[in-house]
């Protein structure tokens, strides 16, 4: 077995224990007819604190702290085990009150957008690589201007040499529309193949009406297109898992401004 | 109608060692007794030693303290001492004597402080600190183009450093460093001048030529080598570990030295690459498969391509690198069946190779007879698939193998975050030292990091030394102290895995040569973080586990090991 499933399965197994021992715990204290809301409420919060943690790791990356992988794993089964004790601590899934509300609405979406986060990044990768493309994403913007510099010579060339301006139209009216900027956003997030099918039949629409000199500038252009197909999969795939983060971290900030205002509360007010 | 561009054939020595050298140098070396005792008739007409000493030597004069060579560099020519006399460290010597970086390991506070002495523009550096460094402009008595640069590392202070440490003193007429420049092995000593002393400098394509057409000198350079070295080889040899003393001379007597492929072998490598040609098929062949076996082949230094013709191509098996040998288990199963018996598999060269070519009487004489049994074993018969073969065949023909740390990245686990990145640039005053980028075969890239190669072709020509082997780890690190910028590094790495970068001073300005305007660059790379505790930061900072430092030798790549 590899050793990172060893790990996570001794990360789950740690917490499965911790979680027992507290649910044990609070069923002790509620069976004595005491509030085991301070002792999952205080665990919550430390288990919280210590997934936020795992940001700063990754800003003192220069500091030997343990690998990222580690701190990832933790991250993910304590996100888990937040969720269970969350449960635990409000004994409900939808409290009252409007305060808690938003503090669950947070809480809710801080877990949703990390799940997504998770699984967009155990799906995509493998996506990325099968395009056949490898480009950085920075470089993007650079690699689009490049290759619709090139479709545009070649659109010239055609003109120029078989003196006929039908694949320039068709480039005018429609392709030029895809070589503007990334495409199919959304298509390329879903699995869904619309960009490639896309760029098939508009190759399709207008080979009929083109000579063989015309076709063989075609062939050169569906080829720079699928190309570019490709860089906007890297595009839509690579801004998913890089801007997942941009709603993870705000959710996870008012989360916790939340919470430390509802601890301060509950400490002042209620014990 | 079509039209030819006209282009002489290139020859020989179109490139000469010093386009300066004279006839009448060629004449005057042809007068000293090291030379005269070259038998110049033994050169065919197309290669005569005049033509050597002409094109693949040079005079260079060095002032007292240059170092001519120095313990751990990687040189590729031998020196014959004309006049004046020089001096080798014996003994202990500070590494800072010769240029070499004496950083040590971070302590935690020092780690943990880079989080505020970090600065905000990246490349800093304290400027003040290079005037410590004893590197000084190249002016050796006129014509010595040995250091295009104009700078070298020298040894300050003589008087003391003799009283202080043990040297020896080498006279005129002594050569040294051949066996370095032909084996492709780091110079073993550090040698400097004591007074002033001119020197005749052979590259070693002449060396090579010398010593191919001159029996006496072959017979030298080989005796100074089983001398110094080879009993010592093979007595660390686990197959000639049980020799008696005479049996181990005999077979050190009875072996042969060959090298095959280029020493510059990186330069047509980039050439080839950057065209995007195949290396296959243009390399040296060693053995070819089919043919009788002669003897054991034992590599020295560089690597070789085990292969197996597969269709109408040649399938790599595997690759050979430094102390690894050729055609053991087909010489000791013909002995033992009394048969002769043929190569299951070529052997070509990769680049350069240095190999021992142990005769195979010579074996069955002293070797097989008195082997233990067990130590031989017949090669694992496993299927293997083209499939299981095509990283290994990937890595050979990029010349990845070359690595000892080469940054290879799961593309089917990466999300493309840059953490890796981001932590080595945190590590590095601000500015990364690799790309994310590079070749890629089917999942995995191999990205632009140094790879720490076990050839290390970048610190060849260092003319300071600041390129250089750590001593802890054996790591390829610069010293920024006494890196002067030339890029003489940066254009023989084959991989472009060296960068310049222009620094900046404390109050973040770039730094600008006064006399030429132009700043002030230095060569900067991986280090694997060699001073900072916990390895390679890139390593720790991934979070998914797909990037990971291996050697395609030792480590298995599969899924499950990264």
């Amino acid at each position: 077995m590899a050793a990172s499933r060893v790990r996570i399965l001794m990360i789950v197994l740690a917490s499965g224990v911790i979680f027992d021992l507290l649910l044990l715990e609070s069923e002790n204290i509620n069976i004595g007819l005491g509030s085991a809301a301070e002792l999952t409420g205080y665990w919550l919060f430390g288990v919280m604190v210590f997934l936020t943690l795992f940001n700063l790791r990754k800003k003192l990356s220069m500091i030997p702290l343990g690998p990222a992988s580690i701190w990832l794993a933790l991250h993910t089964v304590g996100g888990v085990l937040a969720l269970a004790l969350f449960w635990l601590h409000t004994g409900t899934i939808w409290p009252t009150g409007i305060y808690e509300q938003v503090l669950v609405v947070l809480f809710y979406a801080t877990v949703a957008s990390g799940i997504f986060g998770y699984v967009a990044q155990k799906i995509y990768p493998p996506r990325l690589t099968q395009s056949g493309v490898e480009v950085i994403y920075e470089r993007i913007p650079d690699h689009i201007f490049e290759i619709r510099d090139e479709v545009e010579a070649l659109v010239l060339q055609c003109t120029e040499d078989t003196r006929v301006d039908t694949l320039g139209r068709h480039y005018l009216d429609t392709m030029s529309w895809f070589f503007r900027k990334p495409r199919f956003f959304l298509s390329h997030m879903v699995g869904s193949q619309m960009g490639r099918q896309w760029v098939r039949q508009q190759d399709a629409n207008v080979r009929r009406y083109l000579n063989d000199a015309e076709a063989e500038f075609l062939d050169k252009m569906t080829e720079l297109a699928m190309l570019k197909n490709g860089i906007d999969l890297h595009y839509a795939l690579q801004s998913i898992m890089k801007r997942w983060l941009l709603i993870h971290l705000p959710l996870t900030a008012a989360l916790m401004t939340l919470s430390v205002w509802h601890l301060l509360v509950v400490n002042v007010y209620a014990l | 109608m079509a039209t030819v561009a006209h282009l002489s054939r290139p020859q020989r020595w179109d490139s000469p060692y010093d386009p300066e050298m004279q006839d009448s140098d060629v004449q005057d070396l042809l007068t000293r007794p090291e030379i005269s005792a070259i038998d110049a008739g033994s050169f065919p007409d197309s290669l005569p030693l005049e033509g050597i000493l002409k094109n693949d030597t040079r005079i260079v004069r060095f002032n007292p303290g240059d170092i001519v060579v120095r313990e751990g560099d990687y040189g590729n020519s031998a020196f014959v001492i004309l006049k004046g006399k020089l001096r080798v460290f014996t003994g202990d010597y500070p590494a800072a004597l010769l240029g070499r970086e004496t950083a040590s390991k971070k302590s935690l506070f020092e780690t943990i402080a880079q989080v505020w002495t970090n600065k905000r523009t990246p490349e800093v550096r304290d400027t003040s600190r290079y005037g410590d460094q004893a590197v000084r402009a190249s002016k050796r008595g006129g014509r010595s183009r040995r250091l295009d640069s104009g700078s070298s590392v020298f040894v300050q202070d003589i008087p003391v450093v003799l009283n202080k440490y043990k040297t020896a003193e080498m006279s005129e007429g002594a050569l040294f460093g051949e066996l370095a420049a032909l084996g492709r092995i780091p110079r073993t000593a550090t040698i400097f001048a004591e007074d002033g002393a001119t020197l005749l400098e052979i590259r070693w394509q002449g060396l090579r030529e010398i010593r191919r057409f001159d029996d006496g000198f072959r017979r030298m350079i080989d005796n100074r080598y089983r001398q110094n070295a080879l009993l010592v080889h093979l007595r660390e040899t686990e197959l000639f570990a049980n020799l008696d003393e005479e049996a181990l001379d005999k077979v050190a007597q009875a072996t042969l030295f060959e090298t095959y492929g280029a020493f510059d072998w990186h330069v047509s490598y980039q050439k080839m690459r950057s065209s995007g040609q195949s290396s296959a098929g243009n390399e040296p062949p060693i053995a070819r498969q089919g043919e009788y076996v002669d003897g054991l082949l034992m590599i020295r230094a560089g690597f070789a391509r085990v292969a197996r013709e597969y269709g109408t191509g040649q399938r790599t098996l595997t690759y050979l690198g430094a102390g690894d040998n050729f055609g053991l288990e087909e010489l000791y199963e013909g002995w033992k069946a009394g048969e002769t018996v043929n190569m299951s598999s070529s052997l070509t060269a990769l680049g350069y190779v240095d190999a021992l070519r142990v005769p195979a009487q010579v074996l069955e004489e002293h070797v097989f007879p008195h082997l233990e049994e067990g130590l031989i074993k017949p090669a694992e018969k496993t299927e293997r698939t083209l499939a299981d073969d095509a990283l290994l065949e990937f890595a050979v023909e990029e010349r990845f193998i070359n690595a000892t740390q080469a940054m290879l990245i799961d593309l089917d686990r990466c999300v493309r975050c840059d953490d890796c990145v981001r932590a080595c640039a945190s590590t590095h005053g601000g500015n990364p030292r690799f790309l994310r980028h590079g070749k890629t075969f089917d999942h995995w890239m191999v990205t632009n990091a140094c790879m720490h190669c076990t050839d290390p072709v970048c610190m060849i020509g260092c003319p300071t030394g600041a390129i250089h082997r750590s001593q802890v780890g054996g790591s390829v690190v610069i010293n920024d102290d006494t890196c002067i910028g030339c890029s003489t590094c940066a254009t023989s790495c084959p991989y472009d895995n060296i960068r310049m970068v222009e620094i900046r001073s404390a109050d973040s300005h770039v730094v600008v040569d006064p006399a030429t305007s132009q700043p002030i660059l230095k060569a900067t790379k991986c280090d694997l973080c060699y001073t900072n505790p916990g390895g390679p930061a890139c390593v720790r900072a991934c979070p998914h586990d797909a990037l990971n430092r291996v050697d395609f030798h030792f480590d298995s790549i599969t899924e499950g090991d990264l």
